[in-house]
C-alpha cells in the first residue's frame, strides 16, 4: 500500500508537471511545424512558455462592469483541466484516484472548463465575447456526442470505461489496435480533439479576424496574469487530449510497474508520442483550409457517425 | 483459425461500411468514385480472405471477379462519366449532409438489430459481421432516395449491390457460382445501361440533373 | 423435351432477328411466339402427370411453369404481330432507323427468352438472374423512341427496378443461407426449387421472415406493387405499344410468379400468417393508390398502366389467401389480364398513331370515326373492369369467394369499393374518348387503320377472354394442377 501510494502520488505530480510544461511546448512545436512548412523560420518552440512568463509579470486589469465571473473563470479552467490531467493514465496506468479515472469524469471535467471559458467570455458583455462563447458552445455540443460514443466503442471492447483499464487492456491485446472498431473510434476522436482544441479546420488559433475566430474571441477581454492562466489551461487541455489519443493509439511505453525508472521512461515516451500526435495535427492544419462555420456540423456529424460505426463494428466483431 | 484471417476480415468489412458512409459525407463526384473503388477493393479482400481460409476455389474466382469488376472497371466507367462533367457536386441533396450522417448512424444501429437476428442462426466470425453488409445496403438506399444527381444515384445503387455482395460472402461464403457470376455481370450491365442513358440524356437535354426531369408526371 | 424445344425456339429466333433489319425479320418473332404457345400448351398437358426436367435438372417444368409459358406465348404472339407495323410506321415518321429497328427486334426476342428462362429454370437463383436480365433488355426497349420523355422513363425504370431486384437478390441469398443451416435431414446446399422445398419446413423463421419481406418488396417492384411502383406508369406510357403490351401483360406476372414460388417457401417455414399479412397490405395499398390515380387520369396509356397496378394488387390479395382455389383464380386472372391488357395497349398504340396523341381530352368520337379500333378499345375496357362475360369477371369472383372463405371479408369490401370507383372512372374516360360529337374531332386520320388481319387478331384475343369467362373448363384442371405446384 505504501509503495502504491508513493507511486500514485509520483505519477500524478509528474503528469501534471509534464503536461503543464509540455502543453505549451506542443503548441510551440505545432506553430514551428506550420511556419517551416510555409517557408518561414517561425518562433522558437519555447515561445509559448516565454509568453506565459511575460504575461504573469504584468498587472491585473479588469474591464469595467465585469463581475467576479471574469476573475474566477481562468482559475476554474486551469483547475478543472489540471484535475483531469491528474487522474488520466498518461505517464502511468495507475495515477492517484485512478479508480475514478473514468472517461466520463474526464469528459465532464473538461466540459466544466469549457463552460467556465464561455461564461468568462459572456461576462464583459462585448459582442466578440458573446459571439465566441456561442460558437464555442455550439461546437462543444456537437462534438460531445461523438466523443461519448467513441468512448463507449472503446469501453465495449475492453469492458470498462476506466481509461487506465482501457489502456491496460490494449497493452494486453495488441491486435485491438488495428481492429476496425478502434480505428473508427480513433478517427472520431481525432475529429473531436481537433474541434475541442480549436485547430484548423474548425478554428484558427492564429487568427484575430472577427468573422472567423472562435476561441480567441472568447478570451479577448483577458490580460496579464489571467490571460496567462487561461492560456495555460488551454495548453494543458491540448496536452491532455493529445496525450490521451497517443496512449489509446500506441499504449506502449506507459509505466505499468511502480519503479522510478518506469516513471521516467513513461514521461519520455509520453513526450515523444504526444509530439508525434502534434506533428500529425499540424500536418492536417497545413493541408486543410478552415471550414466555414456552417460546414462544421458536417465534420462533427461525420465524427459522430464514425463513432457509431465503431460501436456497431465493435459489437459484431469479436 | 488464424488471427490474420479474422483481423483482415474485420478490417475489410469495416472498410466497406466506412466507405459507404463516406459517400454520404463527400460531395465531389471524384471522391464518390474513389470511395466506391475503395469499397470494391475491400469487398474483393473479404471474398479472397474467406476463400483462402475455407479453401474454396469458387469463392477465390468470385473474389478475383469482384476485384476486376467492382474495384477497377466500374469505378473507371464512372470516372469517365464524371470527367464529362468536371467539378460537379451534389450541391443540394434532399437531406443535408449532417442529417444524412445522423440518419446513417441510425440505419447502422437498425441493421445491427436486424442483422444480429439473422446472424444468430449460425454464429461465426464471418456471419457475425453480416450486419455491416446490411448497413451498407441501407446507406445505399438512403443515398438513392436523398441525392439528386445522376452519378450519386448510380453510386447509391452500387452501394446497395456491394452491401448485398458483402452479406452474401459473409453469410453463405458465396451463393452458387452461376448466380454470383450472374449478379456481378448484371452490375456491370446496369452500369453500362445507366451510362448510356446519362450520355443520351446529356445529349438531348444538355443536363444530367434529375431535378429537372419533369416531363413525366400525373 | 418440350422444355428444351421452347428455349431453343426462343434462342434461335433471337439469333435470326440479329441479322440486319429486313421487313421479314419483324415476322420471326410471330412464328417463334406461335411455336412457343403451341409447345406451352403441349407442355401443360404433359406436366399434369409429373414435372419434366431438362439439361441435367437445371430446367424444370411443372404445371405452374407450363401455364406461365402459355401466358408468355399468347401475349408475345399479340405483341410481336404488331412489330412490323410499328416499325414501318416509326420509320415512315422518322422516329426510328433500320439500325434501331434491328435493336428493337433483337431486344424483344431477348426479353421473351429471359422470361421463358425465368419460368422454366429449376433454380431460384437463376430465376433472379433472368428477371434482372429482363430489366436490362426492357430498359433499351423503353428508351427506343429516344425522346427526352423516353430516356427519363427508362432512367427511372432501370434505377428503381435494379434497386428492387437487388432486394430480391438479398432475399434469395437469405433463403439460401437459411437452407444451408436448416435443421433436420442432411441435404445438398443449393437454390434448386425442389431442394429448397424439401427442407422448407426446417428453415429458420427469423431469417425467412426477413427474406420474404425483402422478396415481396423486391419482386414487388417488378410486379408494380407499392411502395416501388412509380416506374410503371412512366415506362408503360413511353415505351412502344407492343413493348408496353408485353411488359404489362406478362413481365409483371412473371415477377409475380417469383413471388408465388417464394410464398410457398415462406408459408412452409413460417405458417400462413406472416406472408398473408404482408401480401394483403401490399395488395390493398396498391389498389387504393391505383384508384386514386385513375380518377383524374388524363392519358390513356398511363390509365392502362395504373390499371395494371390495380390488377397486380388483386393478384397479391388472391395470393395472400393462398388456398388452391384462390391460386387457381389468380392464375386465370393472370391469363385474362395479360390478354386484355395486351389488346388494349396495342389498340391504344394504334389510336396514338391515328390520332397523334393519347391524351384523353383530345380524343373524341373514336367509335364513329374508327369503328373497329374504337370497338376494340371499348370492349377491352369492358373486359378490364371485369364485366361478365369476360374472364376477368370469373377470376375476380372466384378470388372474392376464396377471400370470404378465408375470413377476409373486410379485404373484399375494400377491394369491391375500389373496383366500383375504378369502374366509374374508366367508364367516364371511355365515354370521353369513344363517344361525343364528331364535329369536334380532327377531320383526317394521321395514319391508316390497322390491317384487317391485325384487327381480327385483337378481336379474336378478346373472344378468347369471353370464351374463358363463359367456361373455363378446358383450363380448370390445368389451373388446379398449377395451383398445387405452390400450395401443398
Amino acid at each position: 500500500m505504501g509503495v502504491t501510494s508513493w507511486y500514485a502520488w509520483a505519477s500524478t505530480l509528474l503528469q501534471v508537471a509534464a503536461v503543464a510544461v509540455g502543453g505549451p511546448l506542443l503548441m510551440g512545436l505545432m506553430a514551428k511545424v506550420k511556419a517551416r512548412s510555409e517557408g518561414r523560420v517561425g518562433a522558437p518552440v519555447v515561445q509559448p512558455l516565454r509568453d506565459l512568463r511575460k504575461l504573469l509579470g504584468k498587472e491585473r486589469l479588469h474591464a469595467r462592469h465585469s463581475s467576479v465571473v471574469l476573475a474566477l473563470a481562468p482559475m476554474v479552467i486551469l483547475a478543472s483541466t489540471a484535475m483531469a490531467v491528474a487522474i488520466s493514465p498518461l505517464v502511468s496506468t495507475r495515477p492517484l484516484l485512478s479508480t475514478s479515472g473514468d472517461i466520463l469524469v474526464i469528459v465532464y471535467l473538461l466540459l466544466t472548463g469549457s463552460a467556465a471559458a464561455a461564461l468568462g467570455g459572456l461576462d464583459v458583455a462585448t459582442a466578440f465575447g458573446g459571439m465566441g462563447a456561442s460558437r464555442a458552445m455550439t461546437i462543444g455540443a456537437l462534438a460531445e456526442p461523438a466523443l461519448l460514443v467513441a468512448v463507449i466503442a472503446m469501453s465495449i471492447q475492453s469492458r470498462t470505461s476506466n481509461l487506465g483499464g482501457i489502456v491496460s487492456a490494449t497493452l494486453a491485446h495488441p491486435d485491438w489496435v488495428l481492429g476496425p472498431s478502434r480505428l473508427l473510434a480513433l478517427g472520431a476522436l481525432v475529429i473531436v480533439v481537433i474541434a475541442e482544441t480549436g485547430r484548423i479546420p474548425v478554428d484558427n488559433p492564429a487568427t484575430h479576424l472577427e468573422l472567423t475566430m472562435i476561441h480567441e474571441a472568447m478570451v479577448l477581454e483577458y490580460a496579464g496574469p489571467e490571460l496567462a492562466v487561461t492560456s495555460l489551461g488551454e495548453a494543458m487541455r491540448l496536452g491532455l487530449l493529445f496525450s490521451l489519443v497517443a496512449n489509446l493509439i500506441v499504449p506502449w511505453g506507459i509505466a505499468t510497474r511502480p519503479t522510478a525508472l518506469a516513471l521516467v521512461a513513461g514521461v519520455v515516451f509520453l513526450g515523444l508520442k504526444a509530439a508525434a500526435v502534434a506533428l500529425g495535427v499540424a500536418l492536417i492544419e497545413v493541408r486543410s483550409a478552415k471550414l466555414r462555420l456552417f460546414r462544421l456540423p458536417e465534420l462533427l456529424a461525420g465524427g459522430f457517425v464514425l463513432s457509431v460505426l465503431a460501436v456497431v463494428t465493435g459489437l459484431v466483431a469479436r | 483459425m488464424s488471427s490474420t484471417y479474422v483481423g483482415t476480415l474485420e478490417l475489410a468489412a469495416g472498410a466497406v461500411l466506412l466507405s459507404s458512409v463516406m459517400t454520404l459525407w463527400r460531395r465531389g463526384v471524384g471522391s464518390l468514385v474513389s470511395m466506391l473503388r475503395l469499397q470494391g477493393l475491400a469487398l474483393a479482400v473479404v471474398a479472397i480472405d474467406l476463400g483462402a481460409h475455407e479453401r474454396d476455389r469458387a469463392l477465390l474466382v468470385t473474389g478475383g471477379l469482384v476485384l476486376i469488376v467492382k474495384g477497377l472497371v466500374v469505378p473507371a466507367l464512372l470516372r469517365r462519366v464524371a470527367r464529362r462533367d468536371p467539378g460537379s457536386r451534389e450541391s443540394n441533396p434532399r437531406v443535408n449532409v449532417p442529417s444524412s450522417l445522423v440518419f446513417a448512424a441510425a440505419l447502422t444501429v437498425l441493421s445491427y438489430v436486424v442483422g444480429t437476428r439473422i446472424a444468430a442462426l449460425a454464429p461465426g466470425v464471418a456471419t457475425d459481421l453480416a450486419p455491416l453488409g446490411l448497413a451498407t445496403v441501407l446507406v445505399g438506399y438512403f443515398m438513392l432516395v436523398t441525392r439528386r444527381r445522376a452519378v450519386s444515384k448510380i453510386v447509391g445503387l452500387l452501394l446497395v449491390d456491394n452491401g448485398i455482395a458483402l452479406m452474401t460472402f459473409l453469410l453463405t461464403s458465396g451463393v452458387p457460382l452461376i448466380v454470383e457470376l450472374g449478379s456481378t455481370l448484371d452490375v456491370l450491365l446496369v452500369v453500362v445501361v445507366l451510362q448510356f442513358l446519362m450520355v443520351s440524356m446529356g445529349r438531348h437535354s444538355r443536363t444530367e440533373r434529375l431535378t429537372e426531369m419533369k416531363a413525366l408526371h400525373d | 423435351m418440350a422444355v428444351l424445344a421452347i428455349l431453343c425456339v426462343s434462342v434461335a429466333s433471337t439469333l435470326v432477328a440479329a441479322s440486319p433489319w429486313r421487313p421479314w425479320t419483324a415476322r420471326v418473332g410471330v412464328v417463334a411466339s406461335a411455336l412457343i404457345l403451341g409447345l406451352g400448351v403441349q407442355l401443360s398437358v404433359a406436366t399434369t402427370s409429373a414435372p419434366q426436367w431438362a439439361l441435367h435438372h437445371s430446367l424444370r417444368a411443372d404445371p405452374l411453369s407450363s401455364f406461365m409459358v402459355v401466358v408468355i406465348g399468347a401475349v408475345s404472339l399479340l405483341a410481336t404481330a404488331f412489330t412490323s407495323r410499328t416499325m414501318a410506321q416509326e420509320m415512315a415518321t422518322g422516329v426510328t432507323t433500320a439500325r434501331y429497328a434491328r435493336h428493337y427486334v433483337v431486344l424483344m426476342q431477348v426479353f421473351i427468352t429471359c422470361m421463358l428462362v425465368a419460368v422454366l429454370t429449376a433454380n431460384l437463383g437463376v430465376l433472379w438472374v433472368s428477371i434482372e436480365a429482363t430489366t436490362i433488355a426492357t430498359t433499351f426497349l423503353v428508351s427506343h423512341r429516344r425522346t427526352d420523355g423516353a430516356f427519363e422513363a427508362s432512367w427511372k425504370y432501370v434505377i428503381l427496378c435494379s434497386v428492387g431486384i437487388a432486394l430480391a437478390f438479398l432475399g434469395t441469398v437469405l433463403v439460401y443461407y437459411a437452407q444451408l443451416h436448416a435443421r433436420g435431414p442432411s441435404h445438398p446446399a443449393s437454390l434448386d426449387w425442389t431442394a429448397v422445398m424439401s427442407v422448407a419446413h426446417h428453415l429458420d423463421p427469423n431469417v425467412t421472415r426477413v427474406a420474404f419481406a425483402l422478396l415481396v418488396v423486391g419482386y414487388g417492384t417488378k410486379v408494380g406493387l407499392v411502395p416501388m411502383h412509380s416506374w410503371l406508369p412512366d415506362a408503360h406510357s413511353q415505351a412502344p405499344a407492343p413493348v408496353s403490351a408485353l411488359m404489362s401483360g406478362v413481365l409483371l406476372s412473371v415477377a409475380f410468379y417469383g413471388l408465388l414460388r417464394f410464398r410457398a417457401v415462406a408459408v412452409a417455414a413460417l405458417g400462413p400468417g406472416f406472408p398473408r399479412a404482408l401480401l394483403i397490405v401490399v395488395g390493398i395499398v396498391s389498389i387504393l393508390l391505383a384508384t386514386v390515380m385513375l380518377i383524374g387520369q388524363r392519358d390513356l396509356k398511363r390509365m392502362l398502366a395504373y390499371s395494371s397496378i390495380e390488377h397486380m394488387g388483386l393478384l397479391a390479395i388472391g395470393a395472400a389467401v393462398g388456398s388452391p382455389l384462390a391460386i387457381a383464380a389468380v392464375l386465370l386472372h393472370v391469363l385474362g389480364h395479360g390478354i386484355t391488357k395486351a389488346v388494349l395497349f396495342l389498340a391504344v398504340g394504334e389510336v396514338s398513331h391515328v390520332e397523334g396523341t393519347t391524351e384523353i381530352s383530345r380524343i373524341t368520337a373514336l367509335l364513329s370515326r374508327q369503328p373497329a379500333l374504337g370497338g376494340i378499345v371499348g370492349f377491352g375496357l369492358l373486359s378490364l373492369v371485369a364485366l361478365p362475360p369476360f374472364s376477368l369477371f370469373a377470376s375476380e369472383l372466384a378470388m372474392a369467394r376464396a377471400e370470404v372463405d378465408a375470413g377476409l371479408w373486410w379485404a373484399v369490401a375494400i377491394t369491391l369499393g375500389c373496383l366500383g370507383i375504378i369502374f366509374a372512372a374508366l367508364v367516364r374516360h371511355a365515354r370521353q374518348t369513344l363517344m361525343g360529337a364528331r364535329g369536334d374531332a380532327p377531320a383526317r386520320a394521321l395514319a391508316p387503320a390497322p390491317s384487317p388481319a391485325l384487327t381480327a387478331l385483337l378481336v379474336g384475343a378478346l373472344g378468347v377472354c369471353v370464351a374463358l369467362g363463359l367456361s373455363s373448363w378446358p383450363l380448370q384442371s390445368l389451373l388446379l394442377h398449377a395451383a398445387h405446384a405452390v400450395v401443398p
